[in-house]
């Protein structure tokens, strides 16, 4: 469950995570807006408090300053209303004690007052404690009454939360002590309303955010177009790389100006320069060699077939030749086949080098073909002792292919394997899949180390120089039998063990276009008509053939 | 009477060795060492059949090819020392029969030179309609509504051969040896140019040929015979 939720999310993350790795640009910008947004946060905050508390603290100042004055004034109002005689009408003195308190209160703000009577006294009278009517006492908390009672010679405040039409405002509330002649003391409240200095910092606070988010969203553009401008020439090298590496050797940065990027157009154009001169003599010099090599081919032909004919025309007066000129003969004629042999091998080669190769497909049963292969190598394999048997596990249908092609393939495969075989059976495998179709070609004969079959389809390699050839090869058949098996989107795989012998397998596409992953056929095969040894079983199964 | 075969080649020996090979063999051979000299004598010896070397110096063996196809249809065969497609190809476009590559086999080149020259067989039928155009067998002529149609040998023997079986489908293989006289596997474009060149001549649209159909995958048949021409007996 909780894995699923995390693959979900982290699917969901790809695109995002996808850009962000990719995109130089979007990262740049997202770390700056980030950062640059961090910062502005600390810093707008620092300023809010600061303005915050200076506001206050000065307004606080105002007002405590007027409630000592204010508090000094009424005190001074009761003290003077006492008449000579000792006496005091201390109700007209409230009120007129309170019309002078609502004069000195004509700062802004709703405020308020109160006088009220410090309770547990005992008096010749008492005195109505009065208050601003709508004000509610519970602004006046217990703590600040008990505080003025308990230390009335200084003023005390309180920041409170007064209710205004129904909506709570800040106020401060102070508290300061009356001593009413005769009537005992009183506790003079006056309540002061800080919604201005409170409006006053909600727009200075939403001033600040709006010019944050103003300074960040600038900041961010700028880093975009900044990062743009120094990024743009990087990704003109990039594409113009990458026009190159396609083999568009033409392509050149524009170069401007002398700045370090100019230095860098520069740089790459040089280089740019230099790799399209080495390309271009490399591909001439090999495109020379290509040439030279089907020119001599080609020339050679004419004068080998005058020899040729030559040579066949004394072979038709052999019965007039002694015997060495008769064996001479013999000798010059195999020769004149070899050197056939070679110069079309080494054609087929140069036009596989040159990319001048066309193949002609057509439907081709494998099967088929490779029984033929069998049939035409089957007087040599059996000149050498080599049973050749088939082994048809599949491959019924018909592939797209040259057979002329794959033709070759079986024929140097089968004839290696007759060539070093030593005498023993010889496996001929054929299997299909959805996909494609194999031919892996099993002898039991000496095997090649590693090491030498990592190089069997080196040009001229061989094995052993002191191996005996029969079939004649040229060092050349099986490097076209590779040419031959991916010019068909297909590829040869080589199994040898030194003294458990040799298996080619080449494994095609069924059709053209198609590619190989699979093949058919295990590396090597594993069959029931030879033992590990290399002897022959008896056959069973009707499927097999001998040849 | 011996067939005498024109040699074309500038290399001198090699042009000789096949001069004596063939004589050999029983022909009577001249030789001409480029083009020009062999079209002279195309004229002069009038030969049953032209070996032609492609690379000639002056007139190219393409070009001779083709100037002997506009005044003979003499069989022509190629000597090659490519057999990649595009020279091959274009010898057998510009009108040459058959092909044979350097260093070839001479009992091959014999061969060939043999089948071009054998008589063409000889059909019960004397008078042959497939399409809109008869096929006089005897007169070895071809004709579309009483204008007669030039082919060449090899081309009336191709149209023949299809023209002798009127429902059956040939394989380019089939047709290389009865045609040809191939007797192993051989080159299939052989058949495919020399379908094209003789649609060219006896379709009224090529493109869309009625007289030689093509069975894709199979081979090449040839259409059916329309009524309309009258006193025509179709064959078999």
């Amino acid at each position: 469950m909780m894995w699923r939720w995390w693959r979900e999310v982290k699917a969901l993350l790809a695109a995002p995570r996808r850009v962000w790795r990719e995109s130089l640009l979007t990262r740049t910008v997202v770390v700056t807006t980030v950062l640059s947004g961090m910062a502005v946060t600390v810093i707008g905050g620092y300023m809010s408090l600061t303005i915050q508390s200076s506001l206050f603290n000065s307004r606080l100042d105002q007002v405590i300053s007027e409630s000592v004055r204010t508090s000094t004034q009424i005190q001074a109002l009761f003290d003077n209303s006492v008449t000579p005689a000792g006496t005091i009408d201390v109700e007209t003195a409230n009120s007129s004690a309170q019309t002078a308190i609502r004069t000195n209160q004509s700062v802004a703000g709703s405020g308020g007052f109160a006088i009220l009577r410090t309770p547990g006294q005992i008096t010749l009278q008492t005195m109505t404690s009065t208050s601003t009517s709508g004000l509610d006492l519970t602004v006046l908390s217990a703590s600040l009454r008990q505080a003025v009672v308990q230390a009335p010679e200084s003023l005390h405040h309180q920041s409170v939360g007064l209710p205004v039409d129904g909506e709570v405002v800040p106020a401060v509330v102070t508290a300061s002590v009356i001593q009413v002649p005769t009537a005992g003391q009183y506790e003079l409240y006056l309540i002061y309303d800080f919604s201005d200095v409170q409006a006053t910092l909600t727009l200075v606070q939403q001033t600040l955010i709006a010019g944050s988010l103003l300074l960040v969203l600038t900041i961010s553009l700028v880093t975009w177009l900044v990062v743009r401008l120094a990024i743009r020439p990087v990704k003109v090298a990039a594409n113009t790389a990458e026009r190159l590496a396609q083999g568009y050797l033409e392509e050149r940065i524009e170069e401007g100006g002398d700045d370090v990027i100019a230095v860098l157009a520069r740089s790459f154009n040089k280089m740019a320069d230099s790799m399209q001169g080495q390309i271009v003599r490399l591909a001439r010099l090999s495109k020379l060699q290509q040439r030279f090599v089907s020119d001599v081919s080609h020339e050679l032909r004419t004068p080998l077939t005058t020899i040729r004919l030559a040579a066949n025309v004394l072979s038709q007066k052999r019965d007039q030749l002694d015997a060495e000129s008769a064996r001479s003969l013999e000798l010059l004629e195999t020769q004149i086949e070899r050197f056939e042999v070679m110069l079309t091998d080494l054609l087929e080669m140069s036009r596989y080098d040159a990319g001048a190769v066309e193949i002609d497909r057509d439907d081709v049963n494998v099967v088929e073909l490779v029984q033929d292969c069998l049939d035409q190598l089957a007087p040599l394999a059996e000149q050498k002792g080599s049973p050749l048997l088939l082994e048809v596990l599949g491959g019924y249908g018909d592939v797209d292919a040259d057979a002329r092609r794959l033709r070759r393939i079986v024929l140097n495969f089968v004839g290696n394997a007759i060539d070093h075989g030593e005498s023993k059976p010889i496996v001929a495998f054929v299997d299909s899949n959805e996909h494609c179709v194999a031919i892996a070609i099993r002898d039991w004969g000496v095997g090649m180390s590693e090491k030498e079959a990592s190089r069997v389809f080196d040009r001229f390699w061989r094995a052993d120089p002191s191996r005996q050839r029969t079939t004649g090869g040229t060092g050349l058949g099986l490097a076209i039998a590779q040419e031959d098996a991916l010019v068909h989107g297909g590829k040869i795989d080589v199994w040898s063990d030194p003294g458990a012998g040799t298996c080619f397998r080449v494994t095609l596409p069924r059709t053209e276009g198609g590619s190989v992953d699979h093949s058919p056929l295990g590396l090597p095969p594993e069959t029931d008509l030879v033992d590990a040894t290399g002897v022959f079983v008896e056959p069973e199964s009707p499927e097999v053939a001998t040849t | 009477m011996s067939a005498t075969i024109l040699v074309v080649d500038d290399d001198l020996a090699l042009a000789e060795m096949i001069s004596i090979m063939l004589r050999g063999e029983g022909f009577v051979t001249h030789h001409a060492a480029d083009g020009a000299l062999a079209l002279d004598q195309l004229e002069s010896i009038n030969p049953d059949l032209v070996l032609l070397d492609v690379m000639l110096p002056g007139m190219d063996g393409m070009d001779v090819c083709a100037r002997i196809r506009d005044v003979s249809g003499v069989p022509i065969i190629m000597l090659t020392a490519k057999s990649d497609s595009t020279d091959v190809v274009k010898g057998l476009e510009n009108g040459a029969d058959d092909y044979v590559v350097k260093p070839f086999n001479p009992k091959e080149l014999v061969a060939r030179i043999r089948a071009r020259l054998r008589p063409t067989t000889d059909a019960q039928a004397s008078l042959i309609c497939i399409a809109d155009i008869e096929i006089d067998v005897p007169g070895h002529e071809v004709r579309r509504s009483g204008s007669r149609i030039n082919l060449t040998p090899l081309e009336f023997q191709l149209l023949l051969t299809l023209a002798l079986k009127p429902h059956q489908v040939f394989t380019r293989e089939a047709l290389l040896e009865q045609v040809w006289g191939y007797q192993y596997k051989a080159d299939t474009r052989l058949v495919n140019v020399h379908v094209q060149r003789l649609r060219s001549k006896i379709e009224i649209d090529p493109d869309n040929p009625v007289i030689v159909e093509t069975i894709r995958g199979v081979g090449y048949r040839s259409g059916k015979a329309v009524a309309s021409a009258e006193g025509v007996t179709p064959a078999e």
